[in-house]
């Protein structure tokens, strides 16, 4: 049972007279993520920033020709972000000491509680059974509000395109391999298995186990168990998170928990507010002089037709 | 148009031009002028040439934007996806056009009938405001045949933009059946004003509802991005409050000042009822507009004081979000109080202009300028951007103008009795005929109460 | 810390465990290993490995307690401090090459201890890679294996490097 579900349902329920949603059963809880749900442990302290995972992104999403070569070493130079051309991209980040610098590779986390998807107005993603966020594409108008609500910038927009710019993202090759029991395609090239596939579940406890068994080889903290209401791609790092670019600002709460005060409220609104007015109506009206200018109607407000 | 006016040019005001003969369609629009006369005022006054270079400039680059894609007008930002297409047209017209439900309110609900010279006013801006911030998304989304996806294709009901898309759609066709009975009057058709009549309180009580929760709803839309939106503009508890009710002042506000801008460039288009009424309903607004301020203000503190973000005040970005507060909030609420009671008009109408002003750098600085506060870099929009942005303004003043110069907003439309029945083709003894009979016999000023008198 | 980052590649030897550790040792111990012949990326290459034996001397820093001296990592002494040597030496005989494979995942017993064992291409490049880091030794990818075509058209490198010079580079990032 999901907390959307159960907003979902507040809403129908109170616009259902003028919107003819769909009507859905909910219930209040919080969701903690699918059982079967599968993720990734990025295990930054492996990555050798080889940007093989760009790589096999690319082609198995098939993706447009990329600017420079992936195995050009340049692109560290800046810090990149996902676009609509890379749904994955490594960025190198400073070393605090002389130890070499840590990379990270960057892509969709596949939240528990997708920001993306509670924010779509057409419901075009999906958080499958499996893990992955993805979306139809078929029915994306281009609002981009997905873009604003997903708190790690990952969401591009194929802003070139004329006739049909849509979303761009990583799905976790959901229908090529993910749907398969297969792990995504930069999981099975990476040469240092800096990512480790498995089920969400699993990888908590291995990453915890990573960390108590060479507690100095990592900070003691997975950067995605909890934060944003948990994402099926998790972190550990030598580093402290911020370091390598992950926003330690988040907090715990899913997207959805910040937007939940409106939505309990719009229910009251379209209940009340009719009979409310109506009700101010009657009483500012009926027998009474009309305002301080004109009061030659007063007999003629005999109640509402 | 005011010297043609000086010189004996009659202007459209009612069906019929004189001695019963009606005018003709092509008449009223050129508003009663010959078509050399017509074209002559137009090309003098220096407005027009403004506009036509704004224009020449403009749509090519919006045409472009339909052929080259969003890319070639935007710098097309993955991390600033809303730019002042949105910024600007969607958030910044939104508020500013709650002068419909919020005079329509005060006039139909609340019994206000002193207001009702502006009411028509207030209506049309909401609507204007509304249709242009959709021409905005239009442009900015660039598949109008997606647009209606929310609403037929597929439901995403539990997000805040699906109650956006639907209550601003919504909302535009309440507004246009508002706005409708101005235009049935303007060309004619009886059975339209009637119909729209009837179900004028319903409109009304719809149109709050609707305007609370979308205006609501579009401040509701930056809770979704709490690590993105500066604290100091963000507010998960009262995001939507401080868009809602700031949309209050706004919407007053803007009534003013385009009323300020028509007694100064249309005067003549105003009726002795409109003139005479104007300054009395400039100074019910502007109360109506500080309460607002005083309000907005209030809470604005309230949420800064709940979430605890005073330290954020030390910072160039405190600097900022004062600097908004006191231009747009407190000094005009301040002339605004001042004005009021010494009865000063142009204090109220630059008050006026100033929260204007104050909303735009608001929803700006939610939307495009303090937003992603704490990426390294700020976004500033493409120079196309800029223009596109600017050219549907200016389109949006024009057909503003347009309506202005001919629909009954800023006079009323003159019901002669003795002529009432020329052009009440329906059955006789319609009620519409008896009302507006009785209007005309008492002089009315509220043409839109006179339904119930025959129910 | 040296030791310690052998200890997940100390995989599943112990369940391998035989009774005959003399056997085992000296048997064959290849001068040369074909390494990488399943690769469609890169060529197979000949790893030395009669030279590496000559740099390294101890076989316990490739193959934790397989062969050579006892287990040192402090990690892997608690269960591990009296293991004698397995039959199973070479990495591939416990490191899978297909550990995330939906049959590998189905036949990972969740009780194992060693379930976080890298996949035999993860054991290797960890193990040479930080050996090479820290011995000054070649760390580039074609410094070991040589790219196919196939590997160059993956990494648009080579002759399929990108030909058009973009100004314009990637939206968004600035």
């Amino acid at each position: 049972m999901k907390r959307r579900d159960f907003l979902k349902g507040c809403l129908v329920s109170g616009a259902a007279a003028s919107l003819c949603a769909p009507s859905k059963s909910w219930a209040v809880g919080s969701f903690e993520g699918y059982p079967d749900s599968m993720g990734v442990l990025v295990d930054t302290t492996r990555c050798i920033g080889c940007r093989s995972c760009e790589a096999a992104c690319n082609k198995e999403q098939k993706l447009p020709e990329p600017d420079v070569p992936f195995d050009d070493t340049s692109v560290f130079k800046e810090k990149r972000r996902t676009t609509e051309k890379a749904y994955t991209v490594v960025n190198r980040y400073e070393a605090n000491d002389a130890q070499k610098p840590p990379y990270r590779k960057m892509q969709c986390n596949h939240c528990n509680e997708p920001g993306c998807l509670t924010s779509c107005f057409v419901n075009a993603y999906t958080k499958t059974k499996e893990g992955a966020v993805i979306y139809n594409a078929e029915v994306c108008v281009g609002c981009r509000t997905c873009m604003v609500a997903c708190p790690f910038n990952i969401p591009a927009y194929s802003y070139s395109s004329a006739i049909s710019p849509i979303i761009k993202k990583c799905i976790f090759c959901y229908h090529t391999r993910l749907k398969f029991g297969k792990p995504p395609a930069c999981v099975e090239i990476c040469p240092q298995e800096a990512l480790t596939f498995g089920l969400r579940s699993d990888l908590i406890k291995m990453g915890h186990e990573r960390i108590r068994e060479t507690p100095d080889r990592y900070v003691d903290h997975i950067y995605g168990e909890k934060e944003m209401g948990g994402t099926s791609w998790l972190y550990l790092s030598r580093v402290s998170a911020e370091q390598i670019g992950l926003d330690t600002t988040l907090g715990n709460e899913p997207i959805i928990s910040n937007v939940k005060d409106f939505l309990g409220m719009v229910p009251m609104v379209l209940t009340i507010w009719p009979a409310l007015f109506t009700g101010i109506h009657l009483l500012a009206t009926r027998n009474k002089n009309h305002g301080d200018v004109h009061d030659n109607h007063s007999e003629q407000e005999d109640g509402k037709k | 148009m005011k010297k043609l006016i000086a010189s004996g040019t009659q202007s459209v005001d009612s069906l019929q031009k004189s001695h019963g003969r009606n005018w003709t369609l092509m008449e009223k629009l050129f508003l009663g002028l010959t078509l050399p006369q017509y074209v002559g005022q137009a090309l003098r006054n220096p407005l027009n040439w403004i506009f036509a270079i704004i224009f020449a400039v403009g749509i090519p680059i919006i045409l472009g934007r339909f052929f080259f894609g969003l890319s070639w007008v935007t710098h097309s930002s993955n991390d600033y996806p809303w730019g002042l297409f949105l910024g600007f047209g969607l958030f910044g017209m939104v508020p500013l056009s709650s002068s419909g439900f919020l005079l329509g309110t005060s006039c139909v609900v609340f019994g206000r009938h002193d207001l009702e010279p502006m009411e028509r006013l207030g209506l049309l801006n909401g609507l204007l405001g509304y249709f242009f911030a959709v021409v905005y998304l239009l442009i900015d989304l660039g598949q109008p045949w997606r647009l209606p996806f929310p609403m037929v294709v597929s439901f995403g009901p539990a997000a805040v933009l699906f109650l956006v898309a639907w209550h601003v759609s919504t909302y535009l066709s309440v507004q246009i059946a508002e706005v409708s009975t101005s235009f049935f009057e303007w060309i004619g058709f009886p059975i339209g004003i009637r119909a729209i009549r009837k179900i004028t309180l319903g409109l009304t009580v719809s149109g709050i509802i609707l305007s609370t929760l979308h205006q609501g709803a579009l401040g509701a839309l930056f809770t979704y991005a709490p690590g993105k939106v500066h604290p100091l503009w963000y507010s998960s508890s009262y995001q939507w409050i401080h868009f809602f009710v700031s949309s209050i002042p706004g919407g007053l506000c803007m009534v003013i000042t385009v009323s300020t801008i028509a007694s100064k460039t249309m005067s003549w288009r105003f009726d002795k009822r409109f003139k005479e009424s104007l300054d009395r309903i400039t100074i019910s607004l502007a109360k109506g507009a500080s309460m607002g301020l005083a309000t907005y203000l209030t809470i604005k503190l309230m949420s800064i004081a709940h979430d605890n973000k005073w330290a954020y005040f030390a910072t160039g970005w405190g600097e900022w979000y004062l600097v908004e507060i006191f231009i747009g909030v407190i000094l005009p609420m301040f002339m605004l109080a001042y004005a009021i009671h010494h009865k000063n008009m142009a204090i109220i109408r630059f008050g006026a202009l100033l929260v204007v002003i104050g909303i735009f750098l608001n929803r700006l600085n939610v939307a495009l300028i303090t937003f992603n506060w704490k990426l390294p870099y700020r976004e500033i929009p493409h120079w196309r951007e800029f223009i596109v942005t600017l050219t549907v303004y200016a389109l949006y003043i024009v057909v503003y103008r347009f309506i202005l110069y001919r629909l009954p907003i800023l006079y009323e439309w003159r019901v002669e009795k003795e002529f009432a029945p020329a052009y009440v083709t329906e059955t006789e003894s319609t009620p519409l005929r008896l009302a507006v009979a009785y209007a005309a016999e008492t002089e009315s000023t509220a043409l839109e109460n006179s339904d119930t008198a025959t129910s | 810390m040296q030791n310690n980052r052998f200890w997940l590649a100390s995989g599943m030897a112990v369940l391998l465990f035989a009774a005959v550790p003399e056997s085992s040792r000296g048997i064959s111990v290849p001068d040369t290993i074909t390494l990488n012949s399943q690769s469609k990326l890169y060529e197979p290459f000949k790893f030395d490995h009669a030279k590496h034996i000559i740099l390294t001397k101890e076989c316990s820093y490739c193959h934790h307690h397989t062969t050579g001296t006892l287990e040192q990592d402090s990690n892997c002494v608690r269960c591990h401090r009296n293991s004698s040597e397995t039959k199973v030496v070479s990495c591939k005989g416990c490191h899978r090459t297909d550990s995330f494979s939906a049959v590998s995942m189905k036949e990972k017993d969740p009780k194992t201890y060693h379930l976080d064992k890298p996949s035999l291409k993860a054991a290797m490049h960890r193990n040479c890679i930080s050996c090479h880091e820290k011995m000054k030794g070649p760390i580039g990818c074609q410094d070991c294996h040589h790219r196919t075509k196939e590997g160059d058209a993956l990494y648009n490198s080579g002759v399929f490097a990108p030909k058009k010079k973009t100004a314009k580079g990637g939206h968004g990032a600035h």
